[in-house]
């Protein structure tokens, strides 16, 4: 067992040479010329340089893999020391503090944001001590990653989603109601995907194979319920709220209700979710019209007491 | 390899660029900046650093990094001048976060121009990313604020699990946002225990006068659903649409054969079982619980008279 000190240094002089030699290297010369790879079997080098560039590629460090052209090699390895960078966004102390603040008391997959960006931005700076907001935006961290990096960078992704593969170009990626979407063209059309929901997600590496529509905005895309983020011909529906709960309907669909019953039109794209969102009311809501959709009602709820 | 290994070594790769823009840098200022633990924390970085650099790895090819009285000293590192650039995910997560907190009503012009200057470098042309952490803030000023001086509060709350509309005195202890939903947690003085309520259900609220002495150790803002004696238990098929089930609902997995899965399901009231399977419809299976069987039967006989 290497220890995680050795491993550091080891890392440390790989960036440093890569950094440093202007012309993409060979797995060979790595292993030859810095210290920590020496030593090792063929095999034994190979399973931890692939690491190593692993690790290094998950902290945000672009190595790239060059075909060594005009080097007279076969295959290269190369830090552009520029693309290394981070670019300075120049936060001021006070606006560094209160991002760490913010990354303190939201939780991202569960815990609370990894604190290496802020590392990288110079440190989470003094300040401690906050009510805790205790939002927590759901799981799958590392897939967001990878979607939000094909939005930024206009690449195209392809995913299983309800048994059917989907291509899509993603143009933005949004929180609400506690769950992430993502929302993309499908040809024409703008799509809005739960992120949950995807399967065998695979990013185009090719960039800017897209342009986002004319007067695109994320916010009016996802700005629904999740009756109305469906991917299906939209209806209207008439539903009425009985006294009791119409209070509650009211306030969550943003309409005026003083007292009494309530009765709305809604748009419903997602039949599923929109059936499970009135059989929540009990029989305190019950759908006016059309009646294709009460008879889907009157069938799920006889399936289920059947 | 362990992500341990990964954050110690982000943090070397951002500690030095810092050092190096501030020279004469005190070891304390070193410490908090980066969240080393210690000096002693510190100085085992500061050693690593000291032995690597480049090939040849001979005094003049190595690194410089030690403790000098009171300050941090780098030099030769001139290569680790700037610190790696964000991964997505990183960048994804700050944003992510400080947007949530924007969109709660808690933010700070500061963080909302770290928010605006950290877009512009990461996703230079777009507005890719949107983050609400829940719909309806409305009542959660007044609740923190209650929280916050210690103050009782009255509302009237209808209840998820069975409907139940009822007036009661609660002392707010923490108020969060999970899953898109605002709770608060407190002591409920008409069921005279620790209770979470759902905000959106609070139909009208009033803080009064009367104080209360918080608990000596708040509750996690999380929704946790604690097992009791009373609870009601049933036994439930679920088909393979229905698996999303596992994942929104704390159950026991009793078998798998890849296609039904079975549950075993508890809640404090039969009408939430008897809710869920009727959602479900043809996708789930009651296998067992009279309870849940009887809840179920006289909830969806109810419904379907709403539609004869």
């Amino acid at each position: 067992m290497v220890s995680m000190r050795r491993v550091i240094e080891r890392l440390l002089n790989l960036l440093a040479f890569l950094l440093t030699t202007r012309r993409p290297v060979t797995a060979d010369e790595i292993r030859n010329q810095v210290a920590g790879y020496g030593g090792s079997s063929d095999e034994a080098f190979h399973r931890m340089f692939e690491r190593d560039k692993d690790l290094l590629r998950r902290i945000g460090i672009p190595i790239e893999l060059t075909d060594g052209n005009g080097w007279g090699l076969e295959q290269g390895y190369l830090i552009d020391p520029d693309a290394y960078r981070l670019p300075d966004p120049g936060l001021t102390d006070e606006e560094r503090a209160a991002l760490a603040l913010a990354t303190r008391v939201v939780r991202l997959g569960g815990g609370p944001a990894a604190p290496e960006g802020l590392l990288k931005l110079g440190g989470y700076g003094p300040g401690e001590g906050s009510e805790p907001l205790g939002a927590d935006l759901g799981p799958a961290a590392d897939r967001l990653g990878d979607l939000f990096s094909a939005v930024t960078r206009r690449r195209k992704v392809t995913f299983q989603y309800r048994g059917k593969e989907r291509v899509v170009a993603p143009y933005g990626l949004a929180h609400r109601r506690g769950h992430w979407y993502l929302v993309g063209g499908v040809g024409d059309e703008v799509r809005v995907f739960r992120v949950d929901r995807m399967e065998s997600l695979v990013v185009d590496p090719e960039e800017g194979t897209f342009t986002r529509p004319e007067g695109f905005s994320l916010r009016t895309a996802v700005d629904a319920h999740p009756w109305e983020a469906g991917s299906e011909e939209p209806i209207t529906a008439r539903v009425r709220f009985e006294p009791d709960m119409a209070w509650w309907a009211a306030r969550t669909l943003h309409v005026e209700h003083e007292s009494g019953p309530l009765e709305v039109d809604l748009p419903v794209s997602n039949v599923d979710a929109f059936i499970g969102w009135v059989l929540s009311f009990d029989d305190s809501a019950v759908v006016v019209s059309p009646p294709e959709l009460r008879d889907q009602i009157v069938e799920r709820v006889e399936a289920a007491i059947a | 390899m362990s992500s341990r290994t990964a954050f110690r070594l982000t943090r070397i790769l951002a500690m030095l660029p810092w050092v190096i823009a501030n020279p004469g840098a005190t070891i304390e200022e070193v410490r908090d900046r980066f969240g080393y633990k210690d000096t002693e924390d510190l100085a085992r970085d500061l050693d690593v650093v000291f032995v690597c650099g480049l090939p040849g790895y001979g005094p003049g090819d190595l690194m410089v990094a030690y403790i000098d009285d009171d300050e941090v000293v780098v030099d030769a590192a001139d290569y680790f001048g700037r610190a790696p650039r964000l991964s997505p995910t990183e960048a994804l997560s700050m944003l992510a976060a400080g947007m949530a907190v924007l969109s709660a009503g808690l933010g700070s012009p500061a963080l909302e121009s770290a928010v605006d200057k950290l877009a512009a470098t990461v996703a230079p042309d777009s507005d890719g990313l949107a983050v609400d952490v829940a719909a309806e803030p409305d009542l959660v000023g007044p609740l923190r604020e209650a929280a916050a001086s210690h103050r009782v509060v009255e509302m009237t709350y209808t209840s998820l699990s069975r409907g139940e509309t009822t007036r009661r005195a609660v002392e707010p202890w923490v108020v969060f946002a999970s899953l898109g939903n605002w709770y608060v947690t407190g002591y409920c003085r008409l069921a005279q225990a620790e209770r979470v309520f759902r905000v959106d259900r609070i139909r009208d609220l009033s803080v009064s006068d009367d104080t209360f002495d918080p608990p000596a150790e708040r509750p996690e803002p999380e929704v946790r659903y604690t097992p009791s004696e009373e609870d009601v238990r049933c036994r439930i098929a679920l088909a393979p649409a229905a698996r999303w089930v596992l994942d929104y609902y704390p159950v026991d997995v009793v078998s798998d054969d890849g296609e039904e899965v079975v549950i075993e399901f508890s809640a404090s009231d039969p009408s939430v079982a008897a809710r869920l399977l009727l959602r479900l419809g043809d996708r789930a299976r009651l296998l067992d619980g009279d309870e849940v069987r009887s809840a179920l039967g006289d909830l969806g006989k109810r419904i379907l008279a709403r539609y004869r």
